[in-house]
């Protein structure tokens, strides 16, 4: 583990990565002799000569369209056109050709071509040299899109887009270049697109961002931490496709979202990132978007961009804002999904009235000892957990916040001898402990039948009832 | 095709003649199985040589999903196949003229003695794609020939609106690289033009221009009405002199030619029939290939 700037994160990737795989080769302007304006090819001309690293004329499109070739051919491109402003003269190839170049051809020809840019404001760069992209090319199926905000990530996506099978638009905020130093693990890294990371968790709020505006977020994030405001930090590190799963995962569990992006407000990744939470009827109240507001460019003076760019500070307003919201009377809070399949099992057992600390340690313990109940459905794959985190519903007083894989439902004496509790979105099996009658109760488990099947609901209900039993024996002895 | 798609049995049709010379005579010079092709979209001719099988043409042509070109999602004349080395051929004309400079630059750099045919009309020649493909070729010496098919109208436009020279074979001179004028309805004028390009490329020596003159005798495509802009009457006495086809059945026996034009004939008849009945897609593959 070393500790890089992101820069030298990127230009370690290239280098690794060309001399793993003779395929490998850069192009685009002043890539070769120079570096690269940020020198992200610093010293790649002399390592692996003129054939491999390539000055082309300043011409985005013919840049883009011979990756296109090249990728087409077998080779692996890596294409960097030199401000993120200038890459709409190669959209055409991007989303035109690279894009539907499969899905065109039934998978008869492919296009694996990399096309890294610098995007971003913050450093007095004026109307074209500062402007977020992604919003165009986020709306291109076939393409894929990274936006590392750390060092590890800036190496370990760019690894994952070059040995992609795909094409892949790699966004690198270049006030991370030198601002953003960190740790790189040794040895190939790789991080998966497709996987977004949580960057800070919490249980208040969910922030989905990336980029320079991941740090800006932390900050105000932690900010926030002693006033009492837990927020969930989520990078996306994946802009297209996005990773559901783990943002819809982080607002079952908060039930509030703001998205905080650089690029202009109006049809930008934050509406589509708040349209995905409330197509899946997540949110408490209304969501949050920080972003630069529509204006056609970022001005170059120095009050003007500071006064468009979100920062922490309008990111922290925002989220003390956000956190404040009560939810409207009526407002959907919802405690079941209808479209999850489910699977229930009752047993009746022996308890006492006391019995809270016991049922969690043995819900615990049969989660250890069935693993397949502590583990999340999604589309793409069940998520298993290695910790435990149990959800407690106890009545109107003190209900269940979401977030864990189960929730323990137990109302006490006022409770119903015996009912079917629902799993709650996003968790995976719900227990209910009914009344206690002379010393007996009904415990009811249902699960989410897409990750657990009926044998572990039996085995692992088996489990939580010899772990209550032992406990019983263990305090009976003591 | 032509009827075909007038008789809306098909979405879309591309005539080719007064263009086939310059494909057929092309592909006669190319490698097969080596040299790569990025075709224009009247290239038919080069397709066939190259050894696309006419019963694939006319499934890509009726596009249903058995299509090796485009499978049922791109219309007719996008052709592409891996096998036969034609790199897949886009709408918006002429992108893929860098694709073809990206694959010469392949070949360059895997040394496999491959060069690259990029053909494309005059209406696209004006595009900056054209512009900075050749520039890069030229820069980097790379194996590619340029072929332009100058029939001077680009759709409805004629080529006064479009270029103020005559000719476009001037325009190499600029980049840097050898021009060829040639009569693209002469197939041997076109075979030997490319044979020496190819050559030059293959030597390392860098792109050529061809610049081969034809006729586009039927309108831009079966969505288009030529009478609208262009004298049909003149423009057919004209072709009744120049018609490739004919031009080309005077290199051989009538006896052969017409017993060639008869094959032909049946070989397009079978394959329409059989391609026209080849199942359409099936909805739930209309996702599949989006990504890996």
């Amino acid at each position: 583990m070393r500790d890089l700037s992101v820069i030298e994160a990127v230009r370690e990737a290239l280098a690794e990565e060309m001399a793993r795989d003779p395929r490998v080769l850069l192009l685009g302007e002043d890539v070769a002799a120079l570096g690269g304006v940020f020198r992200a090819s610093e010293g790649l001309l002399e390592r692996f000569g003129p054939e491999r690293v390539i000055d082309m004329p300043m011409a985005e499109t013919v840049i883009a369209g011979v990756a296109v070739g090249l990728a087409m051919r077998g080779l692996r491109p890596v294409a960097e056109i030199q401000f993120a402003d200038f890459i709409h003269a190669a959209m055409d190839h991007l989303v035109g050709e690279a894009a539907k170049m499969r899905w065109r051809t039934a998978g008869d020809w492919t296009c694996p071509l990399v096309v890294r840019t610098a995007y971003g404001g913050g450093f007095r760069g004026g109307p074209y040299h500062s402007q977020s992209v992604e919003a165009f090319y986020a709306h291109a199926p076939g393409l894929k899109i990274v936006a590392p905000s750390t060092p590890a990530d800036a190496k370990g996506l760019l690894i994952a887009a070059i040995r992609d099978p795909d094409p892949v638009l790699v966004l690198e905020h270049k006030r991370t270049y030198r601002a953003v130093r960190g740790p790189v693990p040794d040895g190939d890294v790789v991080v998966p697109i497709g996987v977004a990371a949580i960057a800070r968790p919490g249980n208040d709020i969910t922030l989905l961002t990336y980029g320079m505006m991941l740090h800006e977020s932390l900050a105000a994030a932690s900010a926030l931490a002693l006033e009492g405001i837990d927020v969930e930090v989520v990078d996306l590190r994946t802009l297209l496709p996005l990773d559901r799963a783990t943002i819809l995962r982080s607002l079952a569990k908060t039930r509030r979202l703001c998205v905080v992006h650089e690029d202009t407000l109006t049809m930008g990744l934050g509406a589509e990132l708040c349209a995905l939470a409330a197509e899946a009827g997540l949110l408490e109240v209304p969501p949050v978007r920080v972003a630069m507001p529509d204006i056609p460019g970022i001005p170059v003076d120095d009050a003007l961009e500071d006064a468009i760019l979100p920062n922490r500070a309008t990111i922290r307003s925002s989220l003390v804002r956000l956190a404040a919201l009560t939810p409207a009377h009526g407002a959907p809070h919802r405690a079941y999904d209808a479209a999850v399949p489910q699977a229930s099992s009752v047993v009746e057992i022996a308890l006492p009235e006391e019995h809270t600390r016991a049922v969690l340690d043995a819900l615990v313990a049969a989660c250890r000892a069935v693993p397949a109940c502590n583990a999340t459905f999604a589309w793409s794959g069940i998520v298993q957990h290695p910790e435990v985190v149990i959800d407690c519903d106890f009545g109107p007083a003190s209900p269940a916040r979401g977030g864990g894989t189960i929730t323990l439902v137990d109302y006490g004496a006022q409770g119903a001898d015996l009912a079917i509790p629902f799993v709650r979105p996003g968790q995976t099996a719900a227990v209910r402990i009914g009344a206690v009658r002379g010393g007996r109760a009904h415990v009811a488990c249902s699960v989410d039948h897409r990750t657990v099947d009926g044998a572990d609901v039996g085995r692992f209900l088996a489990a939580f009832c010899a772990a209550l039993a032992g406990a019983a024996e263990v305090a009976h002895a003591g | 095709m032509w009827r075909l798609a007038r008789a809306g049995r098909a979405h879309f049709a591309v005539p080719c003649s007064g263009h086939e010379a310059i494909g057929a005579g092309y592909a006669l010079g190319m490698r097969r199985g080596l040299d790569w092709l990025s075709p224009h979209y009247r290239d038919l001719a080069a397709l066939l040589v190259l050894g696309m099988e006419p019963r694939d043409v006319m499934l890509h042509f009726f596009s249903r999903p058995a299509d090796p070109n485009a499978a049922g999602r791109q219309p007719y004349a996008h052709f592409g196949s891996r096998r036969l080395h034609v790199l897949s051929l886009q709408g918006p004309q002429p992108n893929h003229c860098s694709h073809g400079v990206g694959c010469a630059w392949g070949s360059k750099l895997l040394g496999d003695g491959s060069a690259s045919v990029v053909a494309f009309g005059d209406g696209g020649a004006q595009k900056g794609e054209v512009h900075e493909s050749m520039n890069v070729a030229a820069v980097h010496r790379l194996p590619v020939v340029f072929v332009v098919h100058r029939n001077g109208w680009t759709q409805s436009v004629k080529r006064e609106h479009e270029y103020a020279t005559e000719t476009l074979v001037a325009r190499a001179a600029g980049y840097g690289m050898p021009g060829i004028a040639v009569d693209g309805g002469d197939i041997e004028e076109m075979y030997a033009a490319t044979r020496s390009a190819l050559k030059r490329a293959r030597s390392g020596h860098g792109p050529t221009l061809i610049d081969a003159h034809c006729i586009r005798f039927l309108p831009n495509t079966s969505n288009d009405d030529d009478t609208r802009y262009r004298d049909r009457s003149a423009l057919e006495a004209e072709f009744s002199r120049r018609d490739p086809l004919e031009r080309t059945r005077r290199l051989v026996s009538a006896k052969f030619a017409a017993a060639v034009d008869a094959d032909n004939a049946r070989t397009a008849q079978e394959a329409a029939d059989w391609a026209e009945a080849q199942p359409h897609g099936d909805p739930a593959t209309v996702t599949e290939h989006a990504y890996a």
